[in-house]
């Protein structure tokens, strides 16, 4: 062996060896290793009668590269092991992406949303200015995620090797797998609750917000402007036609493409009056008996001035119904109309 | 397969790999019937058409020799220690059942692909 390459070529093939030996388990190295070694000795030997000379160093690199880089020779007579296997892989894949959704995302629209809208929130951060809160915020967020995701998986890892003893997934009841579902299906009790919440709303609407005079008693006296009527005859009507289509959805538990359209519409007309109240100066007037003039305008004004602050809550809030309306328009349409489309394509041809 | 399939000719690839790698075992259960060692082994798998790199042959050797369908020798020859590996009995009971299976498996293939090849 030592006249198969020009340089040292026992140094290449020893130093292989033991980068191989390295990775392996001490009870089985020796072993391994001394079987790789005649392999290759083996292979040398034959590529030297083919060639009729010794090899040299790059041919000799080139049946190591051949066999593969040592850890990955070494990685193939190591039993497989898994932090987290294939049977639990995909329930802890899923918890991430809800950890990622319901936390680590809504973290992230918490902090813009101080950030934007809370003054003492933004000056306790933007002490070292704009870049040093973000950077600040960013570390934070980073340091939570590794928590966060950091548990999760020793909590599965954990399972993992009481799944891999006791096989506790391997027993399990058909009977106890949750209803099919139909993602068209409307809940009945939700179309219930939505016609009784509706129609209480309307009652206590016309019972109480029927006037622009809010708060009538001696001590305070608080009155709306005359554009309040627009508001309360839109929501009647909003309630009003929610009602029916709560009636109808509990009849007929099943979205169409009409009805889920009149859903995203009354949404967006809904959304849209709530935020034209938000900007109205809707509060006309406060007066009392023991309430001076001025602070009383000052109170409208700091009232109406809030209202009008919470407008791009609102007006998210809104966009988020309208886009999830908006998703069950076209499901509905991919589900329902979709394979109607193609029986009809189908009959024609 | 070939036109439309992005990524056709790693699906093949693929599904080769997982299809050869029962008939692997079988194959070498088979050529064990002779005593060989590792080097030689793999000479003759290829000779025969199925080649296989020496990455997925050792370990497998081993991993067989573990199950006891294997039994291993270290001798010299020409000079040098070679491990001689040889179907252990318990390896013959298995091989003998899984050349059934395999002789199952092909009149079933052969059964399917006619009645496709009939309609």
């Amino acid at each position: 062996m030592s006249k198969t390459t020009s340089r040292n070529p026992m140094d290449i093939l020893d130093r292989y060896l033991q980068a191989v030996g390295f990775w392996l388990p001490k009870a089985q190295q020796q072993d391994i290793v001394a079987e790789l070694s005649e392999d290759l000795h083996s292979q040398i030997e034959e590529k030297e009668t083919e060639l009729g000379r010794s090899l040299n160093e790059t041919e000799m690199d080139a049946i190591l590269k051949r066999r593969g880089r040592p850890l990955l020779v070494a990685n193939r007579y190591l039993p497989q092991q898994s932090l987290i296997g294939p049977v639990l892989f995909p329930i802890y894949w899923f918890v991430l992406k809800i950890v990622a959704l319901f936390y680590l995302g809504p973290w992230v629209l918490v902090w813009i949303g101080m950030m934007s809208f809370s003054s003492s929130y933004r000056a306790a951060h933007t002490s070292a200015g704009w870049l040093g809160a973000i950077v600040s915020a960013w570390s934070a967020w980073w340091f939570t995620a590794l928590v966060t995701l950091s548990t999760v998986t020793i909590v599965f890892a954990v399972l993992e090797q009481v799944q891999s003893r006791s096989r506790f997934l391997e027993n399990w009841n058909p009977r106890k797998l949750p209803p099919a579902r139909n993602p068209n299906q409307i809940p009945r009790s939700g179309s219930l609750i939505e016609v009784v919440a509706n129609l209480m709303f309307g009652i206590w609407w016309i019972d109480i917000m029927s006037t622009r005079v809010l708060l009538d008693r001696p001590e305070v006296r608080v009155v709306l402007s005359p554009v309040w009527r627009y508001f309360f005859w839109g929501f009647l009507l909003l309630a009003l036609i929610n009602t029916v289509l709560a009636a109808v959805n509990l009849a007929r538990p099943y979205w169409t493409v009409l009805r889920a359209s009149f859903r995203l519409a009354t949404d967006c007309v809904g959304a849209g009056l709530f935020c034209w109240m938000l900007k109205a100066s809707l509060l006309a007037e406060i007066t009392g008996a023991g309430i001076p003039a001025a602070r009383a305008l000052e109170i409208t004004n700091a009232i109406n001035l809030g209202m009008a602050k919470v407008f791009p809550v609102v007006l998210a809030a809104g966009a988020v119904i309208a886009l999830v309306d908006a998703r069950r328009i076209y499901r509905v349409n991919k589900t329902v109309l979709a394979p109607l489309k193609r029986e009809v394509s189908a009959a024609l041809v | 397969m070939a036109n439309g399939t992005q990524g056709g000719p790693e699906i093949l690839e693929n599904l080769k790999l997982e299809l050869r790698r029962g008939c692997l075992i079988v194959a070498v259960l088979g050529q064990l019937r002779t005593e060989q060692y590792g080097y030689t082994l793999r000479k003759a798998l290829a000779d025969d058409g199925l080649a296989i790199d020496e990455g997925t042959l050792y370990p497998l050797l081993r991993r067989l020799e573990t199950q006891g369908l294997l039994v291993s020798q270290w001798r010299e020859e020409d000079k040098r220690n070679k491990r001689f590996y040889r179907l252990s009995p318990a390896g013959e009971q298995i091989l003998t059942q899984l050349l059934e299976e395999w002789q199952n498996i092909n009149t079933s293939l052969n059964k399917i692909l006619q009645e496709a090849q009939a309609l």
